[in-house]
This record gives C-alpha cells, sequence and structure tokens, in this order.
C-alpha cells in the first residue's frame, strides 16, 4: 500500500552549469538559464509503502511525517535561493531533478519502522514534474 | 540516478464519437452525448513521461526544448483546433476515442523519436492523456 503527502515551499533558482559555454547553458535550460535567477512555488508529493499497523491502521503518523518534511527540506528550501544557500546546490545545479534526488537523500534515513520511502515527486509547475523513486 | 520527468501540454479540438459498424441506435447507447452529429470539443490535456538518467554535467533527464519540440511537431500543431474526424487522417476510419487518440500519440511520438534524439535519449514510459478532468487514458510502457 502507499500513501502519500503533499507540501509547498517556495524558491529561486538559477540554472547554469559552470562547465558549459552561455550558448550551451542557454539551450540546456532555456530561460531558465538567467544568471540573475527566477522562483518557483514547488509542490512536493511524497509516497510511503507499507502495510498498515494492525493497530493503528497506519503505515506512518503522517503527522511524523510532516514533522520530518519541515525539519529536512522545509526549512532548508522555502523561500532561499538554492544555488547559494542549500548544500549541494553549490556544487550541482539545482535543476528539479537533482532537487527530488536531494529530497529523497535528506528524509529517506528518517523514514523508519514498517513504513519505506517510495518516491518523491517534485512539480516545478503545473506542466513540469520530475519523480525519483532512489536506487541507481 | 534513475528519474521519471512529466511533462503536460495543451490542446483543443473537436471530435464526434460515431462507429460506421453499428447501428444508429447502438452509437448512441455507446456514446451518448458523444454521438451528436455536429460534434464537440474538449481542452486535452497530455502529459509525456520519460525515464533516464540525470547527466552529471547538466543535472537534467532531457533538454526539455527538445521535447517541447516533439510534441508541437507531432501532436500539437497537427491536432490544435481541429477537427479530429474530418481533418487528422487516421480517425477518417477509426473512432477517435481517448483510447484511439492515447495510442495515436504514442505511435506518433514513438516514430518521431529516434529523429529527435539521435543519441538515444530518455525512455518515453508513459502517455496519459486527460479528454476531461474525469475521463483520462494512459499509456504505460514501464
Amino acid at each position: 500500500m502507499v500513501i502519500s503527502k503533499k507540501v509547498e515551499f517556495s524558491a529561486s533558482h538559477i540554472c547554469r552549469s559552470p562547465a558549459l559555454s552561455d550558448a550551451e547553458n542557454q539551450r540546456t535550460y532555456g530561460a531558465a538559464a538567467n544568471p540573475m535567477g527566477h522562483g518557483h512555488n514547488y509542490v512536493v508529493e511524497v509516497a510511503i509503502e507499507g502495510e498498515p499497523d494492525p493497530v493503528t491502521g497506519m503505515i506512518l503518523d503522517l503527522k511524523r511525517l510532516k514533522d520530518i518534511l519541515e525539519e529536512k527540506v522545509l526549512s532548508v528550501y522555502d523561500h532561499r535561493l538554492l544555488n547559494r544557500e542549500v548544500e549541494p546546490f553549490d556544487r550541482i545545479v539545482p535543476t528539479v531533478e537533482n532537487m527530488a534526488i536531494d529530497i529523497w537523500n535528506r528524509i529517506d534515513p528518517y523514514i523508519e519502522g514498517r513504513a519505506r520511502l517510495y518516491s518523491v515527486r517534485v512539480h516545478e509547475t503545473a506542466e513540469l514534474s520530475v519523480e525519483y523513486r532512489g536506487g541507481k | 540516478m534513475t528519474v521519471r520527468l512529466t511533462r503536460r501540454y495543451g490542446f483543443a479540438a473537436s471530435h464526434r464519437l460515431h462507429s460506421r459498424a453499428l447501428s444508429d441506435e447502438e452509437n448512441r447507447r455507446t456514446y451518448g452525448k458523444c454521438n451528436n452529429p455536429h460534434g464537440h470539443g474538449h481542452n486535452y490535456e497530455i502529459e509525456i513521461t520519460v525515464r533516464g538518467e540525470v547527466n552529471r554535467v547538466t543535472g537534467r533527464l532531457v533538454e526539455l526544448g527538445r521535447l517541447d519540440r516533439i510534441a508541437e511537431e507531432q501532436i500539437l500543431r497537427p491536432l490544435r483546433y481541429r477537427n479530429l474526424n474530418e481533418e487528422v487522417p487516421v480517425f477518417r476510419e477509426l473512432v477517435p476515442t481517448t483510447e484511439n487518440l492515447a495510442a495515436e500519440l504514442d505511435r506518433r511520438l514513438r516514430s518521431a523519436w529516434p529523429e529527435v534524439f539521435p543519441e538515444g535519449g530518455p525512455v518515453l514510459e508513459k502517455l496519459r492523456i486527460l479528454e476531461t478532468e474525469r475521463n483520462i487514458c494512459e499509456i504505460n510502457h514501464a
């Protein structure tokens, strides 16, 4: 069984790689390559997999999941410039792909008991989302 | 790192659901209001999901410009503001249900994929088409 929770945050980013030329950055990221940065209202859907506890009827206390997301993700990402203020985006480009992987890495160690992290989906806009299910 | 990226696009088109193999009464029973002889339209939305590895340098799974190009050339430009039955050849014979439309769009994307992604590119994993918020069809190759 899979249960999911949705949270939101707002942040700004710059999608440019120092390893690429200006023209390559423009081709790769389009308008998102603007060196002055821009922002989004991100929506994160976190899905947890497992069997419900026979006593509580819950896979994981969703309040616990909310607290994990608040402490490990929202308090770090919300209203920040990701490139300057959030690791590892001082070293890698804060694309929505890398953000989904980073959010997974931040919360996975804290999903305990009978619950397993199943997927992290990050919606950057209504038209673009990325899902990461862990692994390589 | 394998990730799945989903991009959403929209186009408006009209259609009529009517099969020549069925009687008028059977058509009305099968398709209901969608059998109206004058046709009707929808704001279709499509979601294309691709799967693959994140490029270590760019942090991207796919160049969005190329995904947008294949969607525009294969789906949006040919279908936007069209009467599907009259103006899209495959639907002269085939009933343009959401199911048949999904299969046709999937076929178009697949046939154009090697030209837009000559180096292979990401895997086209899923195509989802929303005829309305309540009527959704998907083809999942996962």
